[in-house]
């Protein structure tokens, strides 16, 4: 791609004219090019193409019968022309990488990002700066999420179903996992995450699970064992909530999956006030005559309790509540995660939205807390470690919809941050379903195809460019190809995610993330701006460790 | 020596033929050396009629053969003289593709251009400009036929004509109308 710049603004991006001779059907939207200033390179991308003519009357008037003429036209009379977004400026003296606060003049020269540029910005993988694709038609320059970054705040997977959502959510889990640098606790909603998963390449057919690929850095917690037996999965703990610990707030959460209305939720908090921890078990196991003489007592309705009374009997038939379980699972999940391991707890068949919202909100509850205890502690005591937590939630917007995503644990831990070391990874497919603030706090956003443009703009909602990056969204392929940006990334940028495969496999059990393809100079703008420690080839380090 | 020159202008100037009928063609290259300087022309223009300024040939309803044995004097008595639009100027080695500062003067002989010259001045699309608004009105078609000249002499004509075309369409402002009308005329290819 040649061309020069035509016109544009800071803000709506410019366009370029295409040199004559250059095929404007190679250009794909997404793709990165430079734009040589005259003191800064800009880092630009692709947001829009399309044909535009010096004379309007020229499109209508040339003849296609004489080709002459229409090479002549082609490139002088009609333009095709190019609508980028510059999105850095790397200062050509220096090398540093700043955001965009001019513009190159007219005419400047524009061409494509060659290895160097993309690579000076995204930076060398290592284990911090996790490689998660390629550029559009760059296949063996890495991109890289900073995880460091990534994990300081809630980030978001969304994509329609059938994208990919679950192995862009596995291949950041990896990510996290072998950095070390947070632990994580998935609700593993369909079963997918802890041990094996169905890929749909024929070729490859299953993939593996973390607790395949981490080994014992992972462990399987289970709702339902018969399930995971059956899949040949030996699940480390099963997980048994008890009555006591489920809270008037954790089925106002589900109140839509139990069918209960406002009366319904009041009467359930003047339960919890009377009976305190143990409301559910008595009021589940109360007779009717009682159900009469409590109401009478708090001045509730009878026929009120009777029908929550039915209602909530639904959760008597998740096998997983249990009065008096011989184990606390929330301890033991803190357990695990104080030891530096990361959780998967899987569903099983329990996957009903009843029975995951309720575990999620339970145990995020209870984990919350001890975690804003714990960094209360923290704070006084600096010898207390304090990893912080990545809580990942699937159908996210059940969470974080707008009549319950302010008041639920979701939307709280989303809103504060890392304060208390926790964060969220929400993995949804309608976004828009989602609290807009929740939305707008989310740090890092790693976007597959949406095609409902109520999804798109609440996506995209709070992003700059967000117009500009709706067309390169709506472009993306339905598999492999996805849009990141926010926190994490100093730009944003599509990319086709790495594959899922045996590679990867070999990248995450080795501990070597460097690019095998990749041969071009570690930048120096790169490592000097300290993101970028090239990682120890195995023959020094086992020069180091043996002297030989 | 085709002609020589009788009318100067600084965009034009008009030379009578040798002999009446040995015309250069309708966008050919001519030059006319004038000192050290040598003046490019393209030619935009001819007319032959009585050598008698005032009056004009008649008709003798005969063919050519039947009038050259029957009447040869007839021949002798007219004259044909061109217009050319002044392309651009050679001075020191150095060819330029503008106004030489002074216009020719009258009665300096008038030779054609050779190929490599023709060659030498068509790189430079300059001369477009000047047959584009040729004085007598004729732009488009004298614009045809002087690339109808120049673009068979180079190595890729194809080529040439698509430079030479770009350049146009800027020039006529974008009027893909008529730089159709222009490029139509010009079929070598």
């Amino acid at each position: 791609m040649k061309g020069t710049i035509l016109r544009g603004s800071l803000s709506g991006g410019f366009d370029i004219r295409l040199d004559i001779g250059e095929e404007i059907e190679k250009i794909k939207v997404g793709t990165f090019c430079i734009v040589e200033g005259r003191t800064y390179d800009f880092l630009a991308m692709v947001m829009d193409e399309d044909i535009e003519a010096a004379n309007p009357k020229a499109i209508y008037e040339t003849s296609h019968t004489s080709s002459l003429l229409n090479e002549i036209v082609k490139g002088t009379g009609i333009l095709d022309k190019v609508k980028i977004q510059p999105m850095l400026a790397i200062d050509r003296e220096d090398g540093r990488v700043m955001p965009v606060k001019s513009i190159p003049s007219h005419l400047s020269k524009v061409r494509e990002a060659a290895e160097n540029d993309v690579f000076a910005v995204f930076g060398n993988p290592d284990d911090t700066n996790f490689h998660i694709g390629y550029p559009l038609d760059m296949e063996h320059i890495p991109v890289c999420i900073n995880l460091e970054r990534f994990i300081e705040r809630s980030n978001g997977i969304f994509g329609k179903s059938g994208t990919g959502k679950t192995f862009y959510t596995r291949i950041m889990l990896c990510g996290m996992i072998k950095s070390g640098l947070c632990n994580t606790l998935v609700f593993d909603m369909h079963s997918e995450y802890g041990w094996e998963g169905k890929d749909e390449d024929k070729t490859r057919k299953k993939a593996k699970g973390l607790k395949q690929l981490f080994g014992a850095e992972v462990a399987i917690f289970t709702l339902d064992p018969e399930s995971s037996r059956r899949r040949g999965v030996r699940p480390d703990y099963v997980v048994e909530i008890p009555y006591r610990s489920i809270d008037a707030e954790d089925i106002a959460m589900v109140w839509e999956e139990l069918n209960l209305n406002q009366t319904a939720l009041e009467v359930i908090f003047v339960l919890q006030k009377h009976f305190a921890a143990d409301w559910l078990f008595k009021f589940l196991n109360m007779p009717a005559s009682e159900i009469l003489s409590f109401a009478e007592e708090t001045g509730s309705h009878s026929g009120a309790l009777q029908a929550l009374q039915r209602k909530l009997i639904k959760l008597q038939k998740l096998p997983f509540i249990k009065e008096n379980p011989v184990d606390d699972a929330v301890e033991r999940i803190m357990q695990y995660i104080d030891n530096g391991m990361n959780v998967v707890l899987e569903f099983g068949h329990q996957r009903s939205m009843l029975a995951y919202m309720l575990v999620a909100n339970i145990l995020t509850r209870r984990i919350h807390e001890l975690y804003v205890m714990r960094s209360e502690k923290a704070l006084s005591n600096e010898t207390i470690v304090n990893t912080p937590l990545v809580i990942v939630i699937e159908e996210a917007h059940k969470f974080l919809n707008r009549e319950t995503g302010r008041q639920s644990i979701f939307g709280m831990i989303a809103r504060e941050m890392r304060k208390n070391n926790v964060t969220l990874l929400v993995v949804d497919q309608r976004p828009s379903e989602i609290d807009s603030e929740v939305l707008s706090q989310l740090g890092t956003k790693i976007i597959a195809l949406l095609t409902e443009e109520k999804d798109i703009d609440s996506v995209l909602s709070g992003a700059n460019h967000a117009k500009m990056l709706k067309n390169v969204l709506a472009t993306l392929d339905t598999k492999q190809q996805a849009l990141i940006l926010g926190h994490a990334v100093p730009m944003p940028v599509v990319i086709r995610t790495r594959t899922y495969g045996e590679d990867f496999y070999n990248d995450m059990q080795t501990g070597n993330t460097k690019i095998s393809g990749f041969k071009g100079n570690v930048n120096k703008r790169a490592t000097e701006s300290g993101n970028n420690v090239q990682g120890k080839d195995f023959e020094d380090l086992m020069k180091e460790l043996y002297g030989t | 020596m085709i002609a020589e020159v009788i009318e100067s202008k600084t965009d034009q100037f008009v030379a009578e033929t040798v002999k009446y009928h040995e015309i250069p063609g309708f966008g050919s290259f001519v030059k006319v050396q004038d000192g050290t300087r040598r003046i490019y022309g393209i030619v935009s223009g001819a007319y032959t009629g009585s050598l008698d300024g005032s009056g004009k040939a008649r008709a003798f309803f005969k063919s050519l053969q039947e009038l050259e044995l029957e009447q040869p004097q007839i021949f002798s008595l007219l004259r044909t003289e061109f217009t050319a639009v002044v392309a651009g100027y050679l001075e020191a080695g150095i060819y330029r593709s503008y106004y030489p500062p002074v216009h020719i003067r009258l009665h300096l002989p008038v030779e054609r251009c050779t190929d490599e010259e023709v060659l030498k001045i068509s790189t430079n699309t300059g001369f477009l400009i000047k047959t584009l608004n040729c004085p007598n009105g004729n732009g488009d078609e004298l614009t045809a036929a002087a690339l109808r000249t120049v673009a068979i002499l180079h190595d890729n004509p194809k080529e040439y004509l698509l430079n030479a075309g770009r350049e146009l369409l800027k020039m006529l402002s974008y009027d893909t109308q008529r730089l159709k009308s222009v490029i139509e005329r010009v079929d070598i290819l």
